[in-house]
């Protein structure tokens, strides 16, 4: 059957009341049994985040999806790999994503006039295969796995300075030092992930540990439905609900992905 | 589509502290005392009608002189604006070091119960020149503007010390002068301002409305 995903963002009531577009960006891509997936949140305070992060998340499917650009010449395609790759190679690819999707936001500054922090996004990367993952985040928000052996493992605690609304972007002089990787060397059944708004909302503070009764619905939802894609109303509905939207004023991104052997 | 809704986890609000640090001098009395009143009063309603803010801003409010902590932090649903006397002198210095030590406390009962919070505001509203050693506490200041820690604004009713006020603010955040006795525009703006500030992410740079009811003394 293969992977079952989908990426939808809706705007916040804070930025519909002030004028501002929704500065979230989500999406993916399956290639055969690899997938990858990308989402970020533009900063506030950046006054054209919403296009750096439309341009971060595009530039990072582009770059992952050039396969042969990260596999060791005479290897074997990483989605047929049976095992995760270290921690280093993960390390290797992604830190090599998020130079080029730096380059591409620097590029794209410098076409407009604009300055690179203008663009200010964070950035939450997955690659996923039937046998493993592997994941980056850069700044807030959070990514949610199921595996056949561990129900809701939330990959990184989302980043944040002393004030509950500072984070780190991909633009920031830090980000690099910043970005965290991971690997799970262990078959994904659900993956979630999900810009600020709903931290919050899916993870017990101070313990940042994954509220089952937030993810199982979405669980459900994956199972029943044969197309996310075009079967997209119940996300849809929820991201613009009065019933999310009385719990936050912020864009919302949500990336479902589920794999069905 | 027989599927529910997901649920949501009931963690604590993100709170905005927020020092009101007010001169009750003896030279405020008449006027400029009635005028502090209500401005503080306002600013409560203000923030009362923003159901975001009104969640979040929890306010605590030092006078001077003497030094005392009228109100400790509290959220604004719980706060009864008092009605404060002008008298006494001008103890600054003290009062704002009480106000920093004050905010370290809260900072550490929100780490100890998981409480994430925005940059603190201290707001010093004074008619007056300091009547103790002010030095160290702008020190404290500086070094706290520098570190990010607060930010500090200090707003000097007419016929201050603008001299010694400008040495104890921020190098970046020099005093204002307020026009006459109109805190009212000034605690409008103040809860206008903490509304962008408490209404989620927006890094490091927060838009603040232009300053309408006072002068920007550089």
């Amino acid at each position: 059957m293969g992977w079952q995903a989908l990426s939808r963002s809706a705007i916040g009531t804070r930025h519909q009341s002030h004028h501002l577009p929704c500065q979230d960006a989500g999406g993916y891509r399956t290639i055969g049994n690899l997938l990858i997936g990308a989402i970020a949140d533009g900063a506030g305070s950046a006054p054209h985040s919403a296009l750096g992060a439309t341009l971060a998340v595009e530039s990072t499917l582009n770059y992952l999806d050039s396969l042969e650009q990260w596999l060791q010449p005479g290897q074997p395609q990483w989605p047929t790999l049976e095992r995760a790759p270290s921690l280093q190679q993960a390390q290797r690819l992604f830190q090599r994503t998020a130079h080029h999707v730096r380059a591409a936001l620097q590029q794209t500054a410098e076409q407009n006039g604009y300055g690179l922090e203008e663009l200010a996004c964070t950035l939450l990367a997955v690659v996923a295969t039937p046998h493993w993952l592997a994941a980056m985040q850069i700044g807030d928000g959070f990514i949610v796995t199921s595996t056949a052996q561990e129900t809701y493992q939330l990959l990184f605690q989302p980043a944040k300075g002393e004030f509950a609304n500072q984070t780190t972007f991909i633009t920031s002089p830090t980000a690099f030092e910043d970005l965290e990787v991971i690997t799970i060397d262990s078959p994904p059944q659900f993956i979630c992930a999900a810009t600020d708004a709903f931290e919050r909302l899916a993870l017990h503070l101070p313990q940042w540990k994954p509220h089952a009764p937030f993810f199982n619905p979405l669980t459900e939802y994956l199972a029943e439905t044969l197309d996310p894609e075009t079967d997209d109303e119940y996300i849809v509905n929820f991201l613009s609900s009065d019933y999310l939207n009385k719990q936050t004023d912020d864009d919302k991104t949500l990336l479902l992905c589920r794999y069905v052997s | 589509m027989p599927v529910g809704l997901p649920e949501f986890v009931q963690n604590p609000e993100n709170r905005c502290p927020v020092i009101l640090l007010l001169d009750t001098s003896g030279s405020m009395i008449g006027d400029a005392i009635a005028a502090l009143n209500q401005g503080v009063q306002l600013f409560k309603d203000n923030i009362l009608a923003d159901a975001k803010a009104a969640l979040s801003v929890e306010v605590a409010l030092v006078t001077f002189g003497p030094v005392k902590l009228v109100q400790d932090f509290t959220t604004i649903d719980q706060f009864t604006p008092p009605t404060l006397v002008a008298d006494g002198v001008t103890p600054m210095g003290e009062a704002i070091e009480y106000a920093l030590d004050l905010l370290e406390g809260r900072k550490q009962v929100y780490h100890t119960n998981g409480i994430q919070y925005y940059r603190p505001w201290i707001f010093l509203i004074t008619d007056g020149a300091p009547t103790d050693p002010w030095e160290a506490a702008a020190e404290r200041i500086r070094q706290g503007e520098v570190d990010r820690k607060f930010c500090f604004f200090s707003v000097a009713v007419e016929g201050a010390d603008l001299k010694t006020l400008s040495q104890i603010a921020p190098v970046e955040r020099p005093p204002v002068l307020l026009h006459g006795l109109d805190f009212q525009s000034l605690f409008v703006w103040l809860s206008k301002s903490m509304k962008r500030v408490s209404s989620g992410r927006v890094g490091e740079a927060v838009a603040l409305p232009p300053v309408g009811w006072g002068t920007v003394n550089l």
